[in-house]
């Protein structure tokens, strides 16, 4: 399965990339430890996973139309 | 800059309420938080405004002094749940308006960088959801600050 990514903050910082396409990512659990194996320092990095939109919790199976975003904590306001 | 007009009697119905783009590209000006100030005097039912703003401060840090903010979003993603967060507190308190805006881009020490604007008929339902609004914003959307430093060097910064 290929999935689609959207970094922010210091991921997109640690990885040098805003998006990024991977594939054979069957799930979220897949995605980390692929993210984890290109970029080691990411696994030392505390970030949420967003599909589509929305912050999951477990692992999730993933599709190629799913919108992922990957969310270093939050620092607005 | 989004169009600050106190919402109009057809769109008091809380369905109808649509998603508001809450992004401000650079700081937010102090004339514009005046003009949104001045706008509601036509809103007679108003009897209290509370307001927050959010200043860049010039953080001492082990790594240098904080001469500015770059802020980046999930824009799609905050907006979607920064409305989530209007129709609470709005089901919560009994306002007549609420108005959020948070900047993007780069703001230096001392500019304004959010700007949380609520109305009642009485005090308490203002400021309470203004304190209320302040602290889900800052832990719920999707925002991040990058610190820039008086050396240019930079730290991402964390909510405390």
């Amino acid at each position: 399965m290929q999935v689609h990514l959207t970094l922010f903050g210091q991921l997109a910082e640690i990885t040098g990339r805003k998006e990024m396409i991977l594939q054979d990512i069957p799930d979220s659990e897949t995605l980390i430890k692929t993210l984890n194996d290109m970029y080691p320092l990411l696994a030392n990095t505390k970030y949420a996973i967003a599909l589509n939109k929305k912050v999951i919790h477990e692992n999730t199976i993933l599709s190629g139309d799913n919108n992922i975003a990957l969310l270093p904590p939050f620092s607005g306001g | 800059m989004e169009s600050q007009v106190g919402r109009k009697p057809n769109s008091m119905i809380m369905s109808e309420r649509k998603p508001k783009n809450i992004f401000n590209q650079g700081a937010i000006p102090a004339t514009f938080i005046a003009e949104s100030i001045q706008k509601h005097s036509t809103q007679t039912a108003i009897g209290g405004h509370s307001i927050f703003l959010g200043q860049i401060r010039a953080d001492e840090t082990e790594n240098g002094k904080v001469r500015a903010i770059d802020f980046t979003a999930y824009e799609d993603m905050a907006i979607e749940k920064m409305h989530v967060i209007r129709e609470d507190i709005f089901a919560k308190y009994p306002l007549t308006c609420m108005h959020v805006h948070h900047s993007l881009g780069e703001i230096a020490a001392g500019e304004i960088c959010l700007f949380v604007f609520t109305s009642s008929a009485h005090r308490k339902a203002a400021i309470d959801a203004c304190n209320e609004i302040v602290e889900r914003l800052k832990a719920e959307l999707p925002i991040w600050g990058r610190e820039i430093m008086s050396d240019d060097s930079h730290q991402w910064k964390v909510n405390k």
